[in-house]
């Protein structure tokens, strides 16, 4: 198998720090909303934005 | 023995190539890249970004590679009608292909896949959707790993389109000058101080600019799995979100209204607007240049032929109302481009072979230069005889209107300057255009002093 170890365009060393860090909180976001549907699915609340696992985020109109 | 040509458009990127053979274009898939293929073939996500229209449709064919040694297999991809560029669209355009890769992102994600590009170049408008072109820019996704394309997306969509919305709708043309995206120091620096309140752009633009300051020259490693899958879903979105929320209405330029604020009667208007459309029928072009296309009305004409129709115009709030047309009429064959005809698109990139010129991606069957001659030729004072050769390197057939200057569109553009401009009659643009075209048919415009022709290439 091969892999390429490094990529081929440079991401650049400030572009990867500050993305974790600003990832890290963005990703925080994502677990309260996915733990508050589970809380919600729990209770038997229907979410509004279930399209998680669909294809409707198709952008084109 | 093959006759194959390497793309001068796609050296950078190891895993495979584009080549031409007998006029077909073909991408070759290197070795290296196998793994990654087998994996965008076999998860399914090939197929339902095809179906999304997300992503440029090709078959698997025998063709001989380019570069055998390398070659793991040779795919024909279908065939974009007509590349452009990035600084040739509108801010809808550059706003929809930004949205495309992250939603081809987001699928890919959820196939254990990820971007290793987010070029805006890997984007085309294939029936009036913007489509990534690349086949070759995902690869296998591990967990833990920042996204690579980080960089590029804030680069090549996130800035140029901030920019726009809160500069001014021209500094797309920074794309021009910076060929790998507008550098987020100049664009931080560019934006409204009023920007650092929206969430997005303090972090994805001004603190990014400044960390890339701050580490510019220093070697850093994150440690290995610093970023969950989960911190990755929010990035995406987060761009996703800023760039949802950036708007432009046109409004104020120049020829925003042009077509309500002309001498033009309606039954003119309509009188062109058949001439254009029985013209086209007959001829039968596969690709039309129209030159000074305005909102499209006329590019639309030619279009019902079944011709591919390129609406070039230099006012980005016409080429914006275009596009918003394209896409409620779900245009499939009109494409509507931003170009300065009097300073037209160069060759740009490495050996000014990465972008093609305006010129070099012609010629055509036919364009159409509607209203435009005077803009040419007074405005921008070129010799009818120039005007003539710049027509016949472009196109086999012509459709042109000679605005005489009795017109009040024309008297408004003499009102300030001197008439240096004795040989600008009809006999004069005949005689000037006859030199290198033979004028098939002539039209009067009902109820105007304009002329409609229809010219032949010599």
């Amino acid at each position: 198998m091969h892999f390429t170890p490094l990529p081929y365009l440079d991401p650049g060393s400030g572009s990867i720090l500050i993305q974790i860090a600003i990832a890290a909180l963005l990703g925080l976001g994502v677990a309260i909303r996915a733990s508050w549907s589970t809380i919600k699915k729990y209770f038997g609340i229907k979410s509004k934005s279930q399209d998680e696992d669909t294809d409707s985020d198709d952008v084109q109109s | 023995m093959s006759k194959a040509e390497q793309l001068s458009a796609s050296f950078r990127d190891p895993s495979g190539f584009l080549f031409t053979d007998s006029g077909i274009l073909y991408r070759q898939i290197n070795r290296a890249y196998s793994n990654d293929y087998a994996r965008l073939m076999d998860s399914g996500l090939y197929d339902k970004l095809v179906k999304a229209s997300l992503l440029i449709p090709h078959v698997e064919v025998d063709q001989f590679p380019a570069e055998s040694d390398a070659a793991f297999k040779v795919i024909q991809p279908e065939r974009v009608p007509f590349i452009s560029y990035p600084y040739e669209w509108s801010f809808s355009q550059l706003k929809d292909a930004a949205l495309a890769t992250l939603s081809i992102q987001k699928r890919a994600m959820k196939l254990g896949m990820s971007l290793k590009d987010a070029s805006a170049y890997n984007i085309q408008f294939v029936r009036g959707k913007a489509m990534l072109i690349d086949t070759l820019s995902f690869e296998v996704y591990k967990e833990g790993e920042p996204w690579v394309a980080y960089k590029q997306f804030c680069q090549h969509f996130l800035a140029p389109l901030a920019l726009m919305a809160y500069r001014d709708v021209r500094l797309s043309q920074l794309l021009r000058v910076y060929i790998d995206g507008v550098p987020l120091d100049l664009a931080s620096d560019l934006l409204p101080a009023k920007t650092k309140f929206n969430f997005g752009l303090l972090t994805h633009i001004h603190i990014h600019a400044g960390a890339q300051k701050k580490y510019s020259d220093k070697v850093v490693a994150p440690r290995k799995g610093g970023m969950n899958k989960q911190a990755l879903t929010g990035l995406i979105e987060s761009l996703e979100s800023t760039v949802k929320k950036l708007s432009w209405k046109p409004a104020g330029t120049e020829w925003g209204d042009y077509y309500e604020n002309t001498n033009y009667t309606d039954s003119a208007f309509e009188h062109k607007k058949q001439l254009v459309k029985e013209w086209s029928a007959e001829k039968k072009p596969a690709l039309v240049w129209d030159l000074g296309g305005n909102t499209g009305v006329f590019s639309r004409e030619a279009a019902s032929s079944g011709a591919f129709t390129i609406s070039f115009d230099i006012d980005p709030a016409a080429v914006e109302q275009n596009y918003r047309t394209v896409k409620t009429k779900k245009d499939q064959n009109v494409l509507p481009l931003v170009l300065d005809l009097t300073n037209p698109s160069p060759a740009l990139g490495w050996d000014n072979s990465e972008r093609d010129s305006f010129s070099a991606r012609g010629p055509v069957d036919m364009a159409l230069a509607l209203a435009v001659i005077h803009h040419l030729a007074i405005s921008n004072n070129v010799p009818l005889p120039q005007l003539a050769n710049f027509f016949a390197a472009r196109c086999k057939w012509l459709v042109i209107e000679f605005v005489p200057k009795s017109d009040s569109q024309v008297q408004k553009l003499l009102t300030s300057r001197e008439d240096i401009f004795p040989s600008y009659t009809r006999e004069g643009f005949e005689a000037a255009f006859s030199a290198c075209f033979a004028i098939r048919k002539s039209e009067s415009v009902r109820d105007s002093e304009r002329t409609l022709y229809l010219m032949e290439r010599k």
